[in-house]
């Protein structure tokens, strides 16, 4: 099973399937009950990022949307928003810097910080046009730069942890189909 | 090969640019569906939560008793401290408890005098707590029990001492309960001694606000604050917690029940409140002649 074979392909994205399960996991578990002063980083908009600058063909727009879709279910959040800009954001991002195996991974991290900002401002501000009650606003910026913080994180994790890298230019071309 | 990848982007950039469209037209269109139908999408979250959490419970119990575990471990270090600590405030207990016994069998004996009955119907179903809410921007719990053990919509929640919440979100073999902490909760009730109706409502802390009180000045910290019943939803009488003013002066409830850790919940059978709504043929004034009456002046 190398790097570019079909069953390496589906195998990988049945993993990132697992991983969102597994984050969804973590979040349901009733260990706090109390409502707390900070909010927990949003891994599973920081996996989709890392996934779709390595590796766009191992999370399909449609994987991403049925993934945020279920968690936006799970998680209690307005279903479908957050899903959509997530699924907007990545493709942005596999757009502007997918496929490149450039090793600058400051303006990686500063294009993923803008589009998580972008994100969180348009969420808050749909939801606000809407008029759905929302929470209070320091916890949306604590969660917004927490995700941040923990983004080069994810990063290692995603390289040296599932082995998602990009790809050399050479293997990129016979790929280039599926990307 | 360049010049072959060129061609296949110029059939594949389009149709993804399409597909892309689809998929995000699609995930707004529920979006929009949500905020103009929100009962039915909030159903067909209970019914998907319904069907995936208790698959996962197996995982979910060990997981979470094992973390649980290694907090507690730590309270094990200071174990002959705490132990000390414990023994002396059981010799105070047991002082309060034979008062409390006497002052129950006083009770007893003074309902039976009055002949009291006491609500027959309030009975309760208990539910262990399987997930919460998973952010941190809803409180709210998952219950083991569902519409298969006659849960309804609007029942109230409490542990062994106070209320915690209401059952808002029904599946066959679940229920979600909102904390009094969520924001979007809003409980009719009654400060004692004073007797004053305000609303409890949630703001993400862990002390709720007291809102619209009538006379904010019959009220002090450290009334008691219970439910009124109010809107025939709720049951009346149920404990809610201890008014506190916090820093800015605002008056807030202090839970009485346990939010550190909360494993099971009562969910209290509820029939709705009987309304009086015939004024009572014999006492009262037929309707048409009061209308006269004040048609006259």
């Amino acid at each position: 099973m190398n790097d570019l074979s079909v069953s390496y392909l589906w195998f990988m994205r049945g993993v990132y399937l697992t991983l969102a399960t597994g984050i969804i996991f973590l979040h349901l578990l009733p260990l706090n009950t109390q409502p707390g002063q900070w909010a927990p980083p949003d891994l599973l908009m920081a996996f989709s990022f890392a996934w779709a600058l390595r590796r766009p063909d191992f999370v399909p727009a449609l994987l991403i949307a049925g993934v945020m879709l279920v968690g936006d279910l799970m998680l209690q959040r307005p279903p479908g928003l957050l899903a959509a800009l997530v699924v907007l954001g990545s493709e942005y991002l596999k757009n502007r810097l997918g496929g490149l195996s450039d090793a600058n991974f400051v303006g990686e991290w500063a294009t993923v910080a803008f589009t998580v900002a972008i994100i969180t401002v348009l969420y808050r501000m749909v939801l606000g046009v809407l008029a759905v009650n929302q929470g209070p606003l320091t916890l949306t910026v604590v969660q917004m730069i927490a995700t941040i913080i923990a983004y080069p994180l994810v990063v290692i994790v995603t390289q040296w942890g599932f082995g998602v890298r990009k790809l050399a230019p050479s293997e990129a071309d016979t790929l280039g189909a599926r990307i | 090969m360049a010049k072959d990848r060129s061609q296949r982007e110029d059939y594949a950039g389009p149709l993804r640019r399409l597909f892309l469209g689809v998929i995000v037209l699609c995930l707004l269109g529920i979006f929009l569906v949500w905020r103009i139908d929100s009962p039915r999408v909030e159903r067909f979250r209970a019914q998907v939560t319904d069907a995936i959490v208790p698959n996962l419970d197996w995982m979910m119990a060990p997981v979470t008793g094992t973390v649980n575990l290694l907090r507690d471990f730590q309270s094990y270090q200071r174990l002959s401290e705490q132990n000390r600590e414990l023994r002396s405030e059981l010799r105070q207990m047991q002082a309060w408890k034979e008062a409390a016994l006497q002052l129950e069998q006083e009770n007893a004996r003074l309902l039976d005098l009055n002949n009291v009955r006491l609500d027959p119907r309030l009975t309760y179903v208990t539910g262990v707590v399987m997930a919460d809410s998973g952010s941190p921007f809803r409180q709210s719990v998952l219950l083991n029990v569902g519409a298969r053990d006659g849960i309804v919509d609007g029942w109230a929640a409490m542990d062994g001492i106070g209320l915690v919440g209401r059952i808002s979100g029904v599946g066959q073999t679940t229920s979600r309960v909102i904390l009094l902490t969520d924001a979007n909760s809003r409980i009719p009730s009654t400060v004692q001694p004073s007797g004053q109706t305000a609303l409890i409502a949630g703001d993400n802390t862990a002390a709720p606000i007291v809102d619209f009180i009538e006379n904010p000045d019959l009220v002090r910290p450290g009334d008691r604050v219970i439910t009124s019943g109010d809107g025939g939803v709720f049951p009346a009488g149920i404990l809610i917690g201890q008014v506190a003013a916090d820093r800015t002066g605002r008056l807030r409830v202090r839970l009485s029940a346990d939010y550190e850790r909360l494993e099971f919940l009562r969910v209290l059978r509820h029939h709705g409140t009987e309304e009086i709504t015939d004024p009572g043929g014999l006492v009262a004034a037929p309707q048409a002649s009061i209308a006269q009456g004040i048609d006259d002046e």
